[in-house]
């Protein structure tokens, strides 16, 4: 396979497209330049750590490792969908529950098509297994987020209907039923509009990746598309299992609204 | 026959203050309660703790003299209909609204029901297909009352169903109140206002710091 191998001299010349956005942050005076300058260097820093992680990874290839460097992932990924959620409950609630829920979602997600689709060997092949699975734990993360952040702040901000239905003798899921509809369609709607523009739109990452460094394109486009299948089963798991939490959390199992402090 | 509702010294502890001390009430079928007391004194809190749309931190609620946490909530409150002070229209027509209770519970409210309901509450026919969000205080009260009596409910609780509303209007819900008491429904009804709870015509208890009395 041959590819234009990136010099270190010709990365950091790739600086100057955030030095553009830093300069016209400044122009606009949107104060946003500390956090473009942080946002590139944090995010170069992670990237080339995780690329000496892969690197190390495959070069001493055991399920141990594997397990390990994805269960990090999955940390990472229900740390963030757990932070900063208006409205809900404590970090501390909302995180073991967005583990599962990502976790739940990305399992899901990734079993059939390993066992099926795309076989490993061995089983747990990094090559492939770390890549495609931090792609599903990523979009997982996203819906997981916005389930959160949608749900708590809709049952407060509508709570005297979901009071009146439940007045009414509904059950909480009754109840909360227009709520759980709307985020669900809020958070499932990026993967879907990611459905009907690809190819269209944008060229997705790993698709590119992999033309960029030789693969046919017609196996690289068959790649994508059961990553898009993925993403779908993902975010329809992850979403579905973070509103079941949300609403545990939102009703006694009396049947009582309970919101979470401000 | 409808059921005795009971309040059994309702305690309600929030941040520390004791919002219902010991609070109790008795509600014979087909008696009118009203509950009047200053703002801030508890009895709204105590008619959500009634509805068990709040759960209290000691004593009991009792339906027929059966506990309410033995009770399933879901039917409990089909048994005892709770107003809120400024009652939620749901999205759509008051049809829609009225048919929301009967539909939750697999259950389905004919045009011809919905009619009577709406008549009963004292509003004419052409509401129903009126967006329910829209109307006026009075009729989103009245609109309430009835989405509740299409659950057929053996106790209607009702927390400032006029606080919100002009006197006038005020004064023809509690008419409507004492006209659903001769049909046989037991009303409580919270009120801050003296003479609306005079006139409703049944026992009288005043509310004070979280407790309940009745006046003599």
């Amino acid at each position: 396979m041959s590819y234009a191998h990136i010099t270190l001299p010709r990365l950091l010349l790739s600086l100057g497209l955030i030095a553009v956005a830093i300069a016209l942050s400044r122009r606009s005076r949107l104060g946003l330049e500390g956090d473009l300058l942080w946002g590139a260097v944090r995010g170069a820093a992670q990237l080339i750590a995780i690329g000496y992680v892969l690197l190390l990874l495959f070069n001493h290839e055991h399920p141990a490792w594997v397990l390990l460097l994805l269960a990090v992932m999955l940390v990472v990924a229900g740390a963030t969908a757990a932070r900063r959620v208006e409205h809900g409950p404590p970090r501390k609630v909302l995180f073991p529950r967005a583990i599962a829920a990502i976790g739940a979602g990305t399992l899901v997600a990734v079993l059939p098509v390993f066992a099926a689709v795309v076989p490993l060997h061995p089983w747990y092949e990094a090559r492939y297994l770390v890549p495609i699975s931090g792609m599903m734990l990523s979009n997982a993360m996203n819906v997981v987020a916005q389930v959160f952040e949608r749900i708590f702040a809709s049952a407060r901000s509508e709570a005297d209907q979901v009071e009146a239905l439940l007045a009414l003798g509904a059950t909480p899921r009754q109840a909360l039923e227009r709520q759980v509809r709307a985020t669900l369609r809020a958070a499932l709607l990026p993967t879907i509009n990611g459905l009907l523009t690809v190819g269209l739109v944008a060229l997705p990452g790993m698709m590119t990746g992999q033309i960029v460094s030789g693969t046919p394109p017609e196996q690289a486009v068959r790649y994508q598309i059961v990553i898009l299948y993925q993403l779908v089963a993902v975010a329809a798991v992850a979403g579905m299992i973070a509103v079941a939490f949300a609403r545990r959390l939102l009703f006694t199992a009396r049947a009582q609204l309970v919101l979470p402090p401000n | 026959m409808t059921s005795t509702l009971e309040a059994r010294e309702l305690v309600v502890v929030r941040e520390g203050r004791r919002i219902l001390d010991r609070a109790s009430i008795l509600v014979r079928s087909g008696e009118a309660v009203a509950i009047q007391g200053p703002s801030g004194s508890g009895k709204s809190t105590f008619a959500r703790a009634l509805a068990t749309l709040l759960e209290p931190d000691g004593g009991a609620v009792l339906l027929g003299g059966r506990d309410a946490r033995q009770i399933v909530p879901t039917q409990f409150r089909t048994r005892v209909a709770f107003l809120a002070q400024q009652p939620a229209m749901f999205e759509g027509s008051v049809v829609q609204n009225l048919k929301t209770g009967p539909a939750l519970h697999g259950e389905s409210l004919s045009d011809a029901q919905a009619s009577d309901l709406i008549r009963a509450v004292g509003l004419d026919e052409p509401i129903l297909q009126r967006e329910a969000r829209i109307l006026s205080g009075g009729e989103k009260q009245r609109v309430a009352l009835a989405r509740a009596l299409a659950n057929a409910p053996e106790v209607l609780l009702l927390d400032e169903p006029t606080a919100a509303l002009d006197p006038e209007a005020g004064e023809r819900i509690v008419a409507l109140l004492r006209e659903l008491r001769l049909r046989g429904l037991s009303i409580v009804m919270v009120t801050h206002e003296d003479a609306h709870a005079r006139a409703l015509g049944g026992t009288l208890y005043r509310c004070e710091r979280g407790r309940l009395a009745i006046d003599s």
